[in-house]
């Protein structure tokens, strides 16, 4: 057993070292495809993370008729309340809170507060329960502006749809391009691990002659892919966790109002993503070697 | 030891390398293959490794159907059989001993079975004070010697040798056919194909003769013809 592992090891290093230029390749390809792999899933990560404190204060205003009696507030509300499925809460505000609003909006403009006021409606705050699909929103906005008494309804549903286009074409586009490298360091993986097999065909030729098993060939190229993904891994996690954290601290400086406050992945999360790149790498080394190794087996 | 029962083997349609091949070979007998380029000789011994499957017939070794075995059973049978080439297939950079302990280091035999094997086995071949050396630094009689230690460390049952006396002057051939008779004395059975006459005339060992893929003649303590 000491002595087939101590050919094994020796075995993948000495073609890792014949090979040095393909090696090299190999690993950098790994490392740029995982490194967009997991930036991928970062990027996703601080779109949803966006989207929570935008949508988080995702409000829908519900007006109600200028004058409308307490019997018709009461029906309107528990209307909404009755949604417990889409509707998380609904406040009132009746007219005097709703005129207090508007004193502190239009303080400036005591013209249009004038013309405001003396028809000023109530309105109900509603807090939605699924807020990060405009369509929901939209089909709430619907659903309410048929309730007796109801004059106008204001969802953010247009920006809440932007968030989410942006998080769909970005995530797809950098999903399609990381999986798209991950086949091209696999090719190259197998490519390398093809190439130290064609250099040593007659070596495998005579070992199959005398007896050895296809695992015990197969081993040590299978453990040099193996360690290219892992090498592969590794660095582009280290870059990855490097442009992560370069990424936190500027968005940092930024002012409060560029809306990129939350656009940042922080906690376990990012460590996990690396741990996820490194398995990746490996399988994908392991899996590209062991394939290039089982077409040179045939003696 | 060796049994072959209606073998045929095609590469192709047109190209029937074996067809209906029938003989016995008993453990510890010297066979020669003869017969002209292309008659079927490295056909056969490479049915006898399995290398290759027959298309219909059956290839027995050491009792048991080769071409029913599963392929994971194939190494331990080819741990059985030494295999001797014309081209030697020696790996140029390792040296003599590590070319021959390469046998024994790709079945899994430990370190010290490898040093004591490998000394006993080139010191039989003759090659005892060149264990350091590099093929490239040894003549073609030498080399074929260590392709043959190579083929013989591990003891096997059956040696399989193809034209080991091809590329190698009349002398030197003799004395390779000197030691392949040696290993036959210890109990190995020695399968060889050849086109060299004057060995198969020298040696009188069995021999059967091909002429495309057919057995013309199967004759104990023959000539070439």
């Amino acid at each position: 057993m000491i002595s087939r592992l101590r050919y094994t090891f020796r075995e993948m290093w000495a073609s890792l070292s014949r090979n040095l230029t393909l090696t090299v390749a190999a690993v950098i390809t790994s490392t740029v495809s995982l490194f967009l792999f997991g930036g991928t899933l970062l990027i996703q990560k601080a779109f949803d993370n966006q989207l929570k404190l935008w949508t988080g204060g995702v409000e829908m205003i519900v007006y109600v008729k200028h004058g409308a009696t307490e019997a018709q507030v009461q029906l309107i509300q528990e209307a909404l309340v009755s949604q417990a499925t889409v509707v998380e809460s609904a406040t009132f505000c009746d007219e005097a809170c709703s005129a207090d609003v508007a004193r502190a909006l239009f303080g400036a403009d005591p013209a249009a507060l004038e013309q405001l006021l003396p028809v000023i409606p109530s309105f109900f705050r509603v807090k939605p329960v699924d807020t990060d699909d405009g369509a929901v929103l939209r089909s709430l906005k619907t659903e309410f502006l048929k309730l007796p008494n109801v004059t106008e309804v204001r969802t953010p549903d247009d920006a809440v749809d932007l968030l989410g286009q942006l998080k769909s074409f970005f995530g797809v586009r950098t999903l399609v391009m990381s999986v798209v490298l991950l086949v091209a360091s696999a090719l190259l993986i197998w490519n390398t691990i093809r190439t130290a097999m064609f250099a040593r065909r007659r070596e495998i030729e005579v070992m199959k002659l005398v007896g050895a098993t296809n695992w015990f060939i197969r081993l040590p190229f299978m453990l040099e892919g193996l360690l290219q993904g892992i090498v592969g891994g590794t660095l582009g996690s280290a870059a990855l966790l490097l442009a992560n954290n370069n990424w936190t601290t500027g968005v940092k400086d930024f002012p409060v109002n560029s809306g990129l406050k939350a656009f940042v992945v922080t906690g376990s999360y990012p460590v996990w993503v690396c741990f996820l790149m490194i398995l990746l790498g490996a399988f994908v080394g392991a899996v590209g070697s062991a394939t290039a190794a089982s077409r040179f087996l045939d003696v | 030891m060796i049994k072959l029962e209606n073998v045929t083997k095609s590469y192709s349609t047109e190209v029937v390398a074996l067809r209906d091949a029938n003989f016995d070979i008993a453990k510890g007998e010297f066979v020669f293959l003869v017969g002209p380029s292309g008659s079927g000789k490295s056909t056969m011994l490479r049915l006898m490794n399995r290398q290759e499957r027959p298309e219909r017939g059956a290839v027995w070794v050491a009792g048991r159907n080769i071409n029913d075995m599963p392929d994971a059973k194939v190494p331990h049978l080819r741990r059985n059989i030494g295999n001797i080439f014309q081209d030697y297939k020696l790996l140029a950079n390792k040296t003599v001993f590590e070319n021959v302990a390469f046998a024994l280091e790709v079945i899994g035999r430990p370190r010290h079975v490898i040093r004591q094997q490998v000394p006993a086995v080139l010191d039989l071949v003759g090659l005892g004070g060149k264990q350091e050396r590099f093929p490239h630094q040894l003549s073609g009689g030498e080399q074929q010697r260590v392709s043959i230690a190579r083929a013989f460390v591990n003891r096997p049952l059956i040696l399989l040798a193809d034209e080991p006396t091809g590329n190698l002057d009349p002398a030197t051939g003799e004395g390779i056919m000197r030691l392949l008779d040696r290993i036959n004395k210890t109990g190995t059975t020695v399968v060889m194909a050849t086109h060299d006459q004057r060995i198969v005339n020298m040696m009188r060992k069995r021999v059967i003769q091909f002429d495309r893929g057919v057995i013309v003649r199967d004759q104990a303590r023959g000539v070439y013809e």
